[in-house]
């Protein structure tokens, strides 16, 4: 088969995307609601923030605005896993009663189809949110602003999402040998809250499973300490796009791997 | 004979949550790991503020209450929402309003089989290894009593909040959107995130005004406490008994008004 290019799957993207913003804009109430929620997460976490550091004036060397700009990081970094592959939600639905298998018949790239189908606009707030934070605490803690460390920061919020996109397409995955994954998703959903502490304050092993087994540091302590401490920047860091990069292809083929066991329901 | 109607749904509940014995698991590694979390980040905070006891609350005391929180929660946690939601969303709900049963009792009672079996898989084992981690810093005297007391009291509270805001869904037809904010809400202004104690001021008066302390800052509070006074006991208990019977009435109230509103798609 011949493989088709990017500019083609830009194309459909497209296409599907307007459908997906009619149908959405038809249920206008839940979609203002649903902002709202989305609104109210960010500040309530915000808020907890604010109530911690009214108590403690640092924790473990770091300071209210460095901890406020790894908040800012991780919702920057959670929302392309937001915006663009909220559909991984419904896969289970989907696989169970069946309609799973309209998306194997079409002749285009089986898991680009499933996720082009919603594009999640809540998802826009949160990155709205994310700047605000990360702009305000960028200012308190006077951190130099170059195109170069523009650059830097658009590579590594990059690939920080694709870690937590690699981990929330392996837990949809698991909806293809288990019944229940929905749990198995609200875990990894879960993930996102922890990746806003600096990994210092876990012991030796601790920091090896959240490095290398559950790889929640990468979604903001490794790739934030590139502008956050420039001095002092570990080997790891650096190694994260490529990190990034790897967790998504392997979760790419395991989604893959799920999909092409699926049998239909018969129906 | 009545109680027999209601018991008959406890047990199809239990053998229906016997099914997902996966999801337990699932759940038991979830709180595993907010342990973890949680123990690390707090002692971090603890060793930062250089006094062992923070706002009358120790390190262990601190864990013991956040971890049972999110115990706590996921054994209260009904998906009241979800499933009002859903059954007016899809029909359903025609089906179960024919039945000859209070519909707010039938959602209650089919799901408290689900109660007792996360009673013993979810939070048994996850107060049993808190107990363990914190050297038994637990009080295992009468204040037990006042907790489970003050726990069932809970979860009438928190079920009657979920249902008001699983009744607000007959008009808006939007369940994540509301859903996320009774989530954020609840949680945040319960204590379940950041304990009641660490609130500034103004805001912590505020927050013990409102009924939703009562859902876990009450019983953690009564946990906490080897040694109470009885008057303590009794206005945290008349606290709880009051939102309880206030929330059951509005509850019981707003459903039975909106139940003359309700369209219902197809079915």
């Amino acid at each position: 088969m011949k493989r088709k290019g990017f500019g083609f799957y830009l194309r459909i993207y497209i296409k599907i995307l307007t459908q997906d913003l009619k149908s959405k804009m038809s249920y206008r109430a839940d979609f203002i609601i649903s902002t709202i929620g989305m609104i109210f997460t960010n500040i309530a976490g915000f808020v907890s923030f604010w109530i911690l550091f009214r108590n403690f004036p640092s924790i473990n060397g770091w300071s209210y605005h460095e901890m406020l700009f790894l908040y800012g990081f991780s919702l920057i970094s959670l929302t392309p896993v937001q915006c663009f592959f909220d559909n991984n939600w419904s896969l289970r639905i989907n696989v169970y009663n069946g309609d799973f298998i309209k998306y194997c018949f079409r002749p285009i790239n089986l898991f680009f189809y499933y996720q082009s189908e919603v594009f999640d606009v809540k998802g826009l707030g949160q990155f709205a949110f994310g700047l605000g934070t990360l702009i305000y605490s960028w200012g308190k803690i006077g951190l130099d602003f170059t195109p170069l460390i523009l650059l830097k920061m658009i590579v590594f919020l990059i690939t920080a999402s694709l870690i937590m996109i690699a981990l929330q397409n392996a837990a949809a995955a698991t909806c293809f040998w288990i019944q229940n994954s929905f749990y198995v998703m609200d875990l990894v959903f879960k993930f996102k809250d922890y990746a806003r502490y600096p990994i210092t304050i876990f012991t030796p092993v601790f920091r090896f499973v959240f490095t290398f087994i559950m790889p929640i540091a990468y979604i903001a302590y490794y790739p934030s300490l590139v502008i956050l401490r420039p001095d002092d920047v570990p080997i790891l860091s650096w190694l994260s796009p490529l990190i990034g990069c790897a967790f998504f292809w392997l979760s790419y083929k395991f989604w893959m791997f799920g999909a092409s066991r699926y049998n239909g329901t018969g129906s | 004979m009545k109680l027999k109607k209601y018991l008959s749904f406890t047990r199809i509940g239990m053998m229906e949550s016997l099914q997902f014995r996966l999801a337990t698991v699932v759940i038991v590694i979830g709180n595993l790991l907010y342990l973890t979390i949680v123990f690390f980040l707090w002692k971090a905070i603890y060793a930062s503020s250089g006094t062992d006891v923070v706002n009358g609350m120790t390190f262990s005391d601190t864990l013991i209450y956040l971890v049972l929180a999110t115990a706590l929660f996921n054994f209260m946690e009904m998906y009241t929402v979800w499933e009002m939601g859903r059954s007016i969303q899809s029909g359903k709900i025609v089906l179960d309003l024919l039945k000859p049963m209070d519909y707010r009792k039938l959602l209650f009672w089919s799901y408290s089989g689900s109660f007792v079996m996360n009673f013993f898989t979810t939070f048994l084992p996850t107060f049993i290894i808190v107990g363990i981690v914190t050297g038994g810093a637990i009080p295992l005297k009468l204040n037990l009593l006042y907790f489970v007391i003050s726990v069932v009291l809970a979860i009438m509270i928190n079920y009657s909040i979920d249902f008001i805001v699983g009744t607000i869904c007959l008009f808006t037809e939007s369940i994540w959107g509301i859903n996320i904010m009774k989530q954020v809400i609840v949680l945040l202004l319960s204590g379940a995130t950041i304990p009641i104690a660490f609130f500034p001021e103004p805001m912590k008066t505020i927050v013990l005004y409102m009924p939703f302390q009562s859902i876990y800052n009450a019983p953690l509070t009564l946990l906490l406490d080897g040694s109470p006074d009885m008057e303590d006991v009794l206005m945290i208990l008349g606290t709880q008994l009051f939102w309880c019977v206030t929330m059951t009435v509005i509850s019981k109230l707003f459903w039975k008004a909106s139940l003359r509103q309700i369209t219902v798609n197809g079915g």
